[in-house]
């Protein structure tokens, strides 16, 4: 080991119980600050490149970068809030945000958003911001966006009399009823019933309400009738459900599923992948009922609670949330800014696919902001499972999850 | 025993103590002091919102029917898949160590490579292995005119398929305690019975399997105390479904405890399963000291 | 068998040669089930990722690629995670000096609470790992030994398993030889040192194994303790592949190759020069 990795791991060491949060606090008397990061995801190179950059701006401010794996940031995150010791600034999944900040792992920064004409919440995607409010306070600004989009290939969907993507319910339906009569071992569409936010983004596009006011609302029929209308794709047959094959593998060649709903990920995967059916694919918004809202993901940049540089973690977000930068941090790892002004940018408006997932992102909500979310929905998918695997009686299990869930909800 | 300095035994075992103390027995305490409590993310970062619940998260999981579902989960895995592991293991050890020709020691190699291989690495070959579609075993099963098997999306043939490929993983290490074991026994005594006429099946029963007694207490010990904590297999592939088939004790402890930051809750589940696992330990070492002594 | 008779020897031995081929062949034919997931990893890491997804899937790779192995080494930090791993690795052999010292002293001596006190070490194996690594992390917190290569290796120095091990396999050796030994004037420690020790080599060469692959593997652990990226293992690297949606098979396979090649080389070694035809005499 190098001599000077040795001397900040033993100042670490000693220092660290004294200095909460702090990573070598004064290095050598300057009154340079370190700022430490943590990254999720597969490398901390595209994050340091981005604080380099950020290091010439403001020389004083010197930035370390740590990749966390996301099989086990969640682990990593409970023994830093255990400690409270942690990065000043955390790349926060935004399902995991009620949980965190609930408790009091991430800092309140509703008072200093308005010092920072970046992080204004006009800025960003709607359905982005409402994932930072908690308990009436902004806990984080919004950072990387993500939601569900429907891909379908148009050569086979042409095929079955169907010029442009189901835009309603009953097309969906009727279109995969059709694609699934093209013969043995072709389907309509790729649901994945392991996704927790599958049944929730219909029960809302269906004009259900989740949990309203701490009570959980999943009896009601809104929900019931999303419920049951999906597990119509799996009984028929029109969804694969144990089908084993990787996206890339059943909608390439004959299009043996020709739709499936997922996010903007999946047209880098389709290009790299399966480049030999260019042109025959493309991307629409999610065909609605009452409504055509889709689940929003992605990431939100927050403040470790325990930091005492609080102001240096907030310019850094600040810059991170420019236009300019989230292109570039796209450039770099594809992620999806939340930024709109981004989303001007040619790069993105000019892209078919881009432009869809754009539109779909103005109509987006995160998943309920409650802190029992993970738990609930985990146990929704045991409960699915239930309805479509084993036919258990689907009000019956909807009764059940539903004082599963109002339990969570009250502890 | 004479001459036996008095403070040589622990200076010997001092150091053990210590670590044990420190990193075992003390994070116990604290555990069951968690277990007595509502202890979640919040407590954790601050412990004044930590209340005192007595038993109630006991009491609160002795009636949870997917804590339960596990427990039989786990006991479904043990008792096919201990004495499994400990026959194949032992028979491939025995195998390996009649062979007389140097071509038998690749085998050692051989079976021991699966439990080193990195656990993700296994996940992903696994999954492809056992894939409904695609997979390699259901692809063979009907290019020779079978049905395909739901690998791990029947409840019961999920359990199966994981204690298939936990065995895969388990035969390499105990066949090597095995060996190192058979390594030990003096051939004095095999040339003995050969004097005496003894055949290969009566030189096993009557020198090896009991010159293996030590080994053979300590692996199906080991291994039994290991399948009760099964945990890799189903963590990595198929999360405790379908229809919580697979899901076995410290799963659904670890899904509580670290998925959902119920630490109380989980504390209360890993001691429930901590004395289970205790109590058959100590009817194991029970029925192996009756054995010895007849 | 009857040495005397010649023609009796004859065909024996023409039987002891069958039934060598019969359990030859059994043992390959199990052996190839045993090795195909970990061929067939191997192979796949030479593989592109549009060749490992493809239908019907190949076995031996189109073309050649090293680019998986290329991209460990510059898109991630792979070179640091590699002499993590043999720093915890060769620290965790001084956890296994320990284990064996207590193996000996529970084995060979009686004193006050032995029964006790072994029944203690072999109740920690029982505990479910979750339920102490919380606790053990505030710990060494409040000794300032996270983010330290301390904090990361000292709570696996002792193993239950490797004390059990060692105390089953010490309390076969013989009373005689450490009782000559006494007499002839040398200290408990000596004794342990040049008596014991090396008549353990079989059980040593089976922990030592343990042991490093048991570093080697080391995963979540480091992670937590690690708030420092330079203090990241080849695990805690490989399961930074594992992206957030969908997963680079090919890359992932050939971080977990690179993972196993060291430890089967190790393997080969280890068992040619330890294990085999080892034959501790005076065993009871």
């Amino acid at each position: 080991m190098r001599k000077r990795s040795v001397s900040t791991v033993a100042a670490v060491a000693v220092f660290g119980g004294l200095l909460a949060g702090c990573s070598g606090g004064n290095d050598s008397g300057s009154g340079d600050i370190t700022l430490s990061v943590w990254a999720m995801g597969d490398s901390s190179k595209p994050m340091e490149q981005m604080a380099a950059d950020f290091t010439k701006e403001n020389p004083t401010i010197k930035v370390k970068v740590q990749a966390i794996p996301w099989g086990s940031a969640h682990d990593k995150l409970l023994t830093a809030v255990a400690s409270k010791k942690g990065p000043d600034v955390l790349q926060m999944g935004t399902t995991w945000m009620p949980e965190f900040a609930s408790a009091g792992a991430i800092a309140d920064l509703t008072n200093d958003i308005p010092n920072y004409p970046e992080l204004a919440p006009d800025n960003f995607f709607k359905g982005t911001i409402t994932s930072t409010q908690f308990d009436g306070k902004t806990v984080g600004v919004p950072w990387l966006a993500e939601t569900r989009i429907l891909f379908y290939r148009t050569d086979v969907l042409k095929s079955v009399g169907y010029d442009k993507a189901p835009a309603t319910w009953d097309e969906l339906l009727d279109a995969s009823a059709k694609l699934t009569a093209r013969g043995k071992d072709q389907y309509g569409i790729g649901l994945d019933p392991k996704e927790p936010t599958l049944n929730f983004m219909f029960a809302r596009q269906n004009g259900a309400k989740l949990i309203e006011n701490n009570k959980a609302q999943f009896e009601e029929p809104a929900f019931a009738e999303a419920v049951s209308y999906l597990d119509t794709y799996f009984k028929k047959g029109y969804a694969p459900v144990d089908l084993g094959l990787d996206t890339s593998q059943s909608f390439g060649g004959e299009g043996m599923v020709p739709m499936f709903i997922s996010g903007p990920w999946m047209i880098k995967t389709i290009k790299d992948q399966i480049p030999d059916i260019e042109g025959k694919w493309a991307t629409a918004v999610l065909p609605s009922k009452e409504n055509n809202m889709s689940s929003l993901g992605g990431s939100n940049l927050t403040v470790f609670n325990y930091t005492e540089q609080k102001d240096a973690a907030l310019k850094f977000i600040a810059f991170l949330s420019k236009p300019e930068k989230q292109l570039e941090w796209m450039k770099l790892t594809g992620e999806l800014p939340a930024t709109m002004k981004a989303w001007e940018d040619p790069q993105l408006s000019d892209d078919a696919n881009m432009a869809v997932v754009g539109e779909q992102l103005k109509n987006a909500e995160p998943m309920p902001l409650v802190k029992a979310w993970d738990n609930i929905s985990q146990n929704f998918l045991k409960t699915f499972e239930q309805i479509y695997r084993a036919d258990a009686d689907l009000n019956e299990q909807l009764k059940a999850f539903n004082a599963q869930s109002q339990q969570l909800l009250d502890k | 025993m004479k001459g036996t300095s008095k403070y040589a035994p622990y200076v010997f075992i001092g150091p053990t103590l210590i670590l044990l103390t420190v990193f075992s027995l003390l994070p116990i305490l604290v555990a069951v002091y968690i277990s007595l409590t509502d202890m979640d993310l919040a407590g954790l970062a601050d412990y004044s919102n930590i209340s005192f619940v007595g038993f109630r998260n006991y009491a609160d999981i002795l009636s949870d029917p997917i804590f339960l579902v596990s427990l039989r989960n786990t006991l479904f895995y043990v008792i096919i898949g201990v004495p499994l592991v400990i026959v194949c293991s032992l028979a491939v050890a025995l195998m390996i160590n009649f062979g007389r020709n140097r071509a038998f020691k690749i085998f050692r190699v051989v079976y021991y490579l699966p439990s080193v291989t990195n656990v993700v690495a296994v996940a992903v070959v696994w999954s492809y292995l056992y894939n409904p579609g695609i997979g390699l075993f259901n692809y063979i099963l009907t290019s020779i005119g079978f049905d395909r098997v739901p690998w791990l999306t029947e409840p019961t043939i999920a359990k199966l398929s994981l204690i298939l490929l936990a065995l895969w993983r388990g035969i390499g290490l105990n066949m090597i305690i095995f060996i190192a074991a058979l390594q030990g026994i003096s051939r004095s005594y095999y040339e003995a019975a050969q004097l005496d006429g003894a055949s290969n099946w009566q030189q096993l029963t009557r020198i090896t399997i009991p010159m293996l007694r030590y080994a053979i207490v300590f692996v199906s010990i080991t291994t039994m105390i290991g399948w009760l904590q099964f945990f890799e297999e189903p963590f990595v592939m198929t999360q405790g479904g379908p229809l919580n088939g697979t899901v076995s004790a410290s799963l659904f402890i670890y899904q509580n405890g670290f998925q959902y930051s119920h630490f109380g809750y989980a504390a209360a589940g890993s001691f429930v399963l901590f004395f289970i696992i205790i109590a058959i330990t100590l009817l194991q070492l029970k029925l192996q000291r009756k054995q010895a002594e007849e | 068998m009857q040495p005397s008779n010649s023609n009796a020897a004859r065909s024996a031995s023409s039987g002891v040669r069958l039934q060598q081929w019969l359990v030859g062949l059994t043992l390959t034919v199990f052996g190839v089930a045993m090795i195909v997931p970990f061929v067939w990893m191997m192979l796949s890491a030479f593989k592109t990722e549009g060749e490992i997804k493809q239908i019907p899937p190949t076995l031996w790779p189109e073309t050649f690629t090293f680019d998986n192995f290329h991209r460990l080494f510059t898109e991630m930090d792979f070179t640091t995670y590699l002499v993590n791993t043999l720093l915890i690795t060769l620290f965790s052999f001084v956890g296994l000096l320990l284990n064996a010292m207590a193996g000996f002293g529970f084995a060979k001596y009686r004193f006050k609470g032995r029964d006790k006190l072994f029944l203690l070490v072999l109740a920690t194996m029982m505990i479910p790992g979750q339920v102490t690594m919380i606790p053990v992390y505030l710990i060494l917190n409040s000794v300032n030994l996270t983010n330290t290569m301390i904090g990361i290796v000292l709570p696996g120095f002792i193993s239950a398993f490797g004390i059990f091990l060692f105390r089953q396999f010490m309390s076969a050796l013989p009373d005689e030889i450490m009782e000559a030994t006494r007499l002839d004037g040398a200290s408990e420690y000596k004794l342990f040192l040049q008596i014991i020790l090396p008549m353990s080599k079989p059980i040593l060469a089976v922990q030592a194994i343990l042991t490093f692959i048991g570093g080697w593997n080391s995963f979540l652990w480091p992670l937590i303790i690690a708030n420092d990226e330079k203090l990241y293992t080849l695990s805690v690297g490989l399961q930074l592949l594992k992206g957030q949606h969908g997963t680079n098979y090919a890359l992932q396979m050939a971080g977990a190759a690179f993972m196993v090649v060291p430890i089967m080389i190790l393997f080969v070694f280890a068992q040619k020069h330890i294990i085999e035809n080892y034959n501790i005499s005076g065993i009871k």
